[in-house]
């Protein structure tokens, strides 16, 4: 099948990354890389290019980052090390996700194999689902020489990279490469298979040293008012239809509004832009100065034609009529559209997991990422934090510690 | 992380990598070189140390630095000349360094102005637990002519310097040599007879780097007034890679123990310098820029390289280029090589056709429609500047052709270079 989306730009070539570093400060102290929730160390790998180093600065990216490549794409690094960027006071900051890009290219194009499995240990982890969370444990358990099966309900791994990201930020063949390279340092993935349904909770206790659940937020919040809707999908629907099809869709309409304003919704819109769609209407709770998405996505939006109104609650939806009402003045505003898209918010099932969730999420308990088994880890979304890729992939790293540190693993450090 | 055993053997004394602070600034005092040795550097030339009765007293400011475009630190001038604390502090820290890191390696750096100085420094100092001694005969910016640069044209004087020191000394003994001077080789032999065992080349190159252009004096500007001194810096290493050639083309100094210095910045400098001859390295410009923390760079740059070329032992690459750096007259004047341009990868910036017409014979012209550049083969020489000056790498190595009236199968002829690749970490004829 054909993509209906326009491919991603070619990034940096050696010379103009070369620019680009050259614009870097080296800072002593580095604000960027303490900003990195996922410790990537971009001051390092940044440095490593100025030398001419690309392999060492695809180490010290790959040793930190089991989805380099991926974060490199879709990290919000305007709110994390572009943030912290002291090159920001000069100018404007450095272009720390294109060099990151760059030389996870470079790692892939040079065939480079960095990470390694560690000695066997004997000890096995089941991981349920395949989202970054569950990928970076895998990745990080194998170093430690664990045996590792990952758990998927869906025919492909990746959780959100796969079946959300819409392909113009995210192209399937990178989500493909990295869960690769997962696959190659011997993590074992069971597809198509949901825990507490086709396989038992209990089982996987039993058969396992401890389990961890990285089931992420995979499912749509719904408005009530929308719950029997003829004319509403949620944007998750949405979003996997348009990637699985690669935007080869039928139903495509002339008219779309979009309820919601994070990035799951700039996900939504924008890729209904690049679909052709002429009439994108967003009606977001959030006024502007308030938004969730991030800035970079809010753009992209805003340029490819999105029309945003902020600041108005749904009251009233009949079929494909809805009605709002602005939280602060005293205003009314009606869309007539084909199709209504509601990005609202995700959440957690967990059925037949025997976890407790409190708004989607393990309560909090020392040390992180515990539940109430203590054979039972929990990581991602469910747990507290920000629900992005790249604090996913700390987690990711930090539960697989916590594990290592409670099965006694250290001598495989 | 890479692993790879760096690891040398230099005039007997094992370094653990062969990367050493140059005698200069950055190795001045045991904190300094205590900070070296923990970020990784493998030994340090300690600053050199010079008799009690010659006194160091040093200009402000004393740098100065060639810049071009964007770029800073193409090149850097410095005045400084030796160590200015008292002998003896300088002997005690080198003495608690030695105990504190046995297995790092130090160097001790010294100049002597009489027979009897060179003797005594190399006494003093093998005595404070030197590995090794080098030989000052090079700083360009000596304030007496019997010290520096001028001692090290004469060969001569660097023959009973060397005697004088081998009297004060069983250790190992490294000469540096001074560039300026138009072949090193007259005063390299007169060393080896005097007793010397390896040389360090290059010491800085005599410079005048800016004038200014309002007070119409050289910089620095001290009190109005500048002087000729030293360049260093990524500018100096052609100058520097070409001196080591010399030495190791040169009858009878073929194997020559060489200590390569000059514009050092990344692990292709240093491998370029191993590649021409040099088993160890010293670096001093780049670190004045960027700090210790370069050596990580360095080595982990260098095991990739060891890597791709399946190298173990480091020393297994010494010296590889020599053979392949020949008399002008003997290179093969058959045939030219044509530009290949890869429509994909050109943006339409149109460098390639301004230095073709500018700068080459004009093979190049402009398309106004297209934005692209239309190539002329039989006004091409071959001359390749078109890909040297493209900014994505879009121009490549094409079709081989014998020129009229000459020889030669196109097929046998080896034109891959790495230099038209070379911001690819990968093969050569690997695509970008």
């Amino acid at each position: 099948m054909t993509s209906k989306y326009e491919t991603e730009s070619k990034g940096y070539t050696m010379t103009t990354v070369m620019q680009e570093a050259a614009r870097c400060l080296l800072c002593h102290d580095a604000p960027c890389s303490q900003a990195c929730p996922a410790h990537t160390n971009p001051a390092k790998f940044i440095r490593s290019v100025l030398f001419r180093n690309v392999k060492g600065a695809a180490e010290t990216i790959r040793e930190n980052n089991a989805l380099g490549s991926i974060c490199a794409r879709v990290c919000p690094t305007e709110c994390y090390c572009e943030k912290a960027c002291t090159r920001a006071k000069i100018d404007g900051p450095i272009d720390i996700g294109g060099i990151q890009r760059y030389v996870t290219d470079m790692e892939r194009k040079m065939n480079m194999k960095i990470l390694k499995a560690g000695k066997p240990n004997g000890m096995s982890i089941a991981i349920i689902g395949s989202g970054p969370s569950g990928l970076q444990a895998a990745t990080t358990l194998r170093e430690k020489g664990y045996a590792v099966d990952i758990y998927e309900k869906a025919a492909k791994a990746g959780g959100y990279l796969t079946y959300g990201i819409p392909e113009y930020r995210l192209p399937e063949e990178i989500v493909d490469y990295e869960v690769q390279r997962i696959v190659d340092l011997g993590a074992h993935i069971i597809y198509n298979t949901t825990v507490g349904k086709d396989i038992s909770m209990d089982d996987l206790k039993t058969r396992y040293n401890a389990v961890i659940v990285a089931i992420g937020t995979s499912e749509a919040k719904m408005l009530p008012m929308f719950e029997h809707n003829i004319c509403t999908e949620s944007a998750i629907s949405f979003l996997a239809r348009a990637k699985e099809s690669k935007g080869n869709l039928e139903d495509l309409p002339q008219n779309v509004l979009v309820i919601g304003g994070g990035d799951v919704a700039m996900d939504v819109v924008t890729t209904l832009k690049k679909l052709n769609v002429p009439y994108v209407t967003d009606v977001v709770y959030e006024q502007f100065d308030e938004f969730k998405a991030s800035k970079k996505e809010l753009a992209g939006a805003q340029e490819a034609g999105v029309t945003i109104v902020d600041g108005y609650v749904p009251k009233e939806v009949h079929q494909n009529r809805a009605t709002f009402t602005h939280r602060k003045i005293k205003s009314e505003l009606t869309i007539t559209a084909d199709k209504i898209i509601l990005a609202v918010g995700q959440k957690a099932n967990a059925e037949g997991l025997d976890i407790d969730l409190q708004h989607n999420e393990i309560p909090f308990r020392e040390p992180r990422f515990r539940t109430k088994d203590p054979k039972v880890f929990a990581t991602g979304d469910i747990v507290a934090g920000d629900k992005t890729v790249v604090v996913a992939v700390q987690k990711g790293k930090e539960v697989a510690e916590e594990i290592d540190r409670l099965l006694g693993g250290q001598e495989n450090d | 992380m890479i692993k790879k055993d760096l690891s040398v053997d230099f005039l007997g004394v094992h370094f653990e990598n062969p990367f050493c602070l140059s005698s200069s600034p950055v190795g001045n005092c045991y904190e300094m070189c205590k900070n070296a040795y923990d970020a990784g550097w493998g030994g340090i030339v300690y600053k050199t140390l010079s008799p009690t009765h010659f006194k160091i007293d040093e200009v402000s400011p004393r740098f100065d630095e060639l810049a071009k475009e964007d770029m800073h630190f193409v090149a850097f001038k410095n005045m400084e000349q030796l160590s200015e604390h008292p002998l003896e502090q300088d002997l005690a820290d080198m003495r608690r360094l030695k105990e504190e890191y046995p297995n790092k390696v130090l160097i001790a750096s010294i100049m002597g102005e009489t027979l009897e100085d060179w003797t005594n420094l190399a006494k003093l100092v093998t005595e404070a637990g030197a590995d090794m001694i080098e030989l000052n005969f090079s700083c360009p910016q000596m304030t007496s002519h019997t010290m520096g640069s001028d001692v090290g044209t004469n060969p001569e004087l660097c023959k009973k310097n060397c005697e004088a020191v081998k009297r004060g000394t069983s250790l190992p003994v490294l000469a540096k040599m001074t560039p300026n001077i138009t072949t090193m080789v007259p005063v390299v032999k007169a060393c080896l007879e005097g007793g010397a065992d390896g040389f360090s080349a290059i010491n800085t190159v005599k410079s005048i780097v800016d004038v200014d252009l309002k007070k119409k004096v050289g910089l620095p500007n001290i009190d109005g007034k500048s002087s000729v001194s030293g360049l260093s810096g990524k500018a100096v290493k052609p100058i520097a890679l070409r001196f080591l050639q010399q030495l190791r083309s040169a009858a009878g100094l073929e194997q020559l123990p060489i200590s390569g210095i000059g514009g050092i910045e990344t692990w292709e400098d240093a491998a370029e310098f191993i590649l021409l001859g040099a088993t160890t390295l010293q670096v001093t410009t780049a670190i004045m820029e960027y700090g210790y923390r370069i050596i990580d760079d360095l080595t982990n740059g260098l095991m990739h390289y060891m890597e791709e070329q399946h190298v173990d032992h480091l020393q297994d690459l010494v010296g590889l280029a020599n053979k392949n750096i020949i008399p002008t007259n003997q290179l093969d004047r058959n045939y030219k090589v044509y530009p290949k341009i890869d429509w994909d990868k050109c943006i339409g910036c149109g460098r390639c056709f301004i230095s073709c017409q500018d700068g080459a014979h004009q093979a190049l012209t402009w398309d106004d429609e297209k934005r692209q550049p239309v190539f002329d083969k039989s006004k091409c020489v071959g001359c390749q500047l078109c890909a040297l000056v493209c900014p994505v790498g879009a121009i490549k190595l094409g079709l081989v052709e014998i020129k009229p009236g000459h020889k030669g199968n196109p097929a046998e002829i080896d034109v891959g270079s790495q230099r038209l690749h070379r911001y690819h970490p990968v093969k050569a004829n690997q695509e970008n």
